[in-house]
């Protein structure tokens, strides 16, 4: 168990240096001058000279990249070239703001999409009905879903605001957003969980004890059901955290993703880093988490690895 | 012991099914069996896969999907489950029969640990606190002779070994001591020495608590072990019936006798030589539905016109034994006088029916 963690902990630092060093490398591929980006107006060569040396831009590429990741094996994410403050204190607010977002929305798809599956397993004539809608959800691109859900209830209803911005009410749509695109995943697994955990034998076992229908359904199934659901939901958690950056540009979302593409255009090579690592962080944590959530649920994953 | 064991009747069979047919959709599994089971009596049902015995004994204990159409009679201890209204049966089924299912890995639940699948009938229907229950499920535990009870309470189904798995199965059926036990092919999954140990832990089960057990198998050398009589089942019906010696010795239906030369030539058989088996195969479900004439026919050497004009009743040959052929060979006035095929007594030496031994 203890092995198992620290081996799982190990291997995600891997895939978080490895992310980390493609990211680095592909923003040098963008072509762009970051000394332009900031002092757009700067018409002496020598101001934005000054600049790039100022940001060690002057330097060849392995000087850049040792001096980046000597600092970000320190645990400092550098500063930022446009807002002249610390990365981690730019994305650290947007961290949250986009957590927020991310539990509102995976909360959303576990209740649209376990109760489709939840219909779909106990009440066979409507099968093909949420078949039907599940194939729908899943074909439409999330800005889609996200733009009609803003035009209906923002526009027309007038019953969420349309202003963009971080809060309770402003929450609603883009979480019922990734709701919607994520319930099908969902929904598909329930429907498969219950369907092969009510024609097994040990349900039979259950119904030979004399157990009641909702006692089988909560004591004997559920558990079963819930186990694959876990690694989705863990999946999800972290690829929304790392940014979700559709959902967050088409409702003026102002967290991780939003920020992301911001730097992206302003050639703000730390804060885009920043995203970019913070995004893998989250996203083996959270997989972790879910795994180790899992190894409680069902003990069958609590094996070692041989 | 409880209120709902004493409702049942404590003098009728334990089990008694009459003309029980099973068809899922177009198909019929079952076609009018009749067999009863008594109390403490380890009756065999044996015949091939697909002859039905499976759906017999899911049907017996009330087990089959709804989907599955259920007709004829099924008394266990003198109860109609059938006429039991769904809360009654779900209170008092498994105080009247424990079933023990083939693959005792996924007849147990995966994410719960063995004690607390046992516990739970104690909690659900004697109203136990949780460390009551618990208590109680590790009692039943050594009472299916596990030596570490409490270690084995708290494992998960995938941490047992097999037969570990099939006593907590064992331990959970006999828990609210039911005057029936139906065990579908329980040992057939096991190696031989866990076998034999759990056919011991059977019959003393079955001295101990005085049930009657229903087992199904296809093991002949089970049926000698353990059986007191035996029913031979074949497509959907039973066609032979009688005590397990008489029947091994001079089996009256051409089925059953060609069942026990395939297991006869295995004991005597020389190096080489081809076993015996009995020509063509069972028909499929589907074949038998609505068609006249006796089923085993095309496979019977001793098929005349009259076996396919008419499918013969099941009906008494000799004084307790039963057998649906027209050609049914009757089998000497004293049936105990040769010896037991097994060699060894049987469980049923110890129940006085053996007079003559």
């Amino acid at each position: 168990m203890a092995r198992t963690l620290i081996r799982r902990v190990a291997l995600g630092l891997i895939a978080v240096l490895g992310v980390a060093v493609l990211a680095f490398l592909a923003e040098f591929v963008v072509p762009g001058d970051p000394a332009r980006a900031i002092a757009p107006r700067a018409q002496s060569a020598a101001v934005l000279q000054n600049i790039r040396v100022q940001l060690h831009l002057n330097q060849p590429l392995i000087v850049q990249f040792a001096d980046y990741f000597a600092s970000l094996f320190h645990g400092n994410l550098g500063t930022s070239y446009v807002q002249r403050q610390s990365v981690a204190s730019l994305i650290a607010p947007r961290l949250v703001t986009t957590g927020w977002l991310a539990l509102a929305g995976v909360v959303a798809e576990i209740i649209l999409g376990g109760a489709l599956g939840l219909v779909a397993t106990l009440y066979p004539r409507v099968r093909a009905a949420v078949t039907a809608v599940n194939l729908t959800l899943l074909a439409l691109p999330q800005f889609v879903v996200g733009l009609v859900l803003l035009l209906v209830f923002g526009f027309r209803l007038h019953m969420a605001p349309v202003t963009g911005g971080a809060g309770p009410a402003e929450i609603i749509l883009p979480a019922l957003t990734l709701g919607l695109v994520g319930a099908p995943w969902y929904a598909q697994i329930v429907a498969d969980q219950m369907a092969d955990s009510l024609s097994s034998a040990y349900v039979r076992t259950a119904v030979a004890k004399g157990l009641s229908d909702r006692y089988i359904l909560r004591r004997h199934v559920l558990r079963n059901v819930l186990s694959p659901a876990l690694t989705m939901i863990g999946m999800d958690l972290g690829a929304y955290l790392s940014g979700v950056v559709t959902v967050e540009v088409v409702f003026g979302w102002p967290g991780i993703g939003l920020l992301a593409v911001e730097s992206l255009q302003n050639l703000d090579r730390p804060v885009v880093m920043g995203t970019v690592i913070v995004g893998a962080v989250a996203v083996v944590f959270f997989n972790l988490l879910a795994d180790l959530v899992r190894m409680y649920v069902d003990p069958r994953t609590r094996e070692e690895p041989a | 012991m409880t209120a709902a064991a004493a409702a049942a009747q404590p003098s009728a069979s334990a089990l008694e099914v009459t003309g029980l047919r099973v068809r899922y959709g177009g198909v019929t599994a079952v076609r009018g069996a009749s067999l009863r089971v008594e109390r403490g009596e380890v009756l065999a049902l044996i015949g091939e896969t697909g002859s039905g015995k499976s759906s017999l004994a899911l049907a017996a204990a009330r087990l089959l999907p709804p989907s599955a159409e259920v007709t004829g009679q099924i008394r266990i201890a003198g109860q109609d489950l059938a006429a039991l209204p769904p809360r009654e049966l779900r209170k008092r089924r498994a105080s009247l029969v424990g079933y023990i299912a083939q693959d005792a890995m996924a007849a147990l639940n995966p994410v719960q640990p063995a004690g607390r699948q046992i516990g739970e009938l104690f909690r659900v229907h004697r109203a136990m606190p949780r460390a009551a229950a618990a208590a109680q499920a590790t009692a039943e535990l050594s009472r299916v002779r596990i030596d570490r009870p409490g270690l084995v309470a708290r494992r998960f189904p995938h941490q047992l070994s097999g037969g570990m798995r099939q006593r907590v199965m064992i331990a959970m059926a006999v828990a609210m001591a039911p005057p029936l036990l139906i065990a579908d092919e329980p040992t057939t999954a096991l190696d031989v020495s866990t076998q034999a140990e759990i056919l011991a832990l059977a019959t003393g089960l079955r001295e101990e608590t005085g049930a009657g057990i229903l087992w199904i198998t296809h093991d002949m050398g089970v049926v000698a072990e353990l059986a007191d009589s035996v029913a031979v089942m074949y497509a959907g019906r039973i066609v032979e019936q009688g005590p397990v010696h008489g029947l091994f010795d001079h089996p009256c239906h051409p089925y059953t006798e060609g069942l026990l030369r395939t297991r006869r030539d295995l004991r005597a058989g020389r190096p080489g030589e081809l076993l015996y088996q009995i020509e063509g195969s069972p028909p499929v479900p589907t074949a038998t539905t609505g068609q006249a004439g006796c089923p085993f026919a095309p496979r019977c050497p001793r098929r005349t016109q009259a076996c396919d004009e008419q499918e013969p009743a099941l009906a008494a040959v000799a004084p307790g034994r039963l057998a649906a052929c027209h050609h049914a060979s009757v089998p000497p006035a004293a049936p105990g006088t040769t010896r037991r095929p097994s060699g060894a007594p049987g469980p049923a030496a110890r129940h006085g029916q053996e007079a003559t031994r």
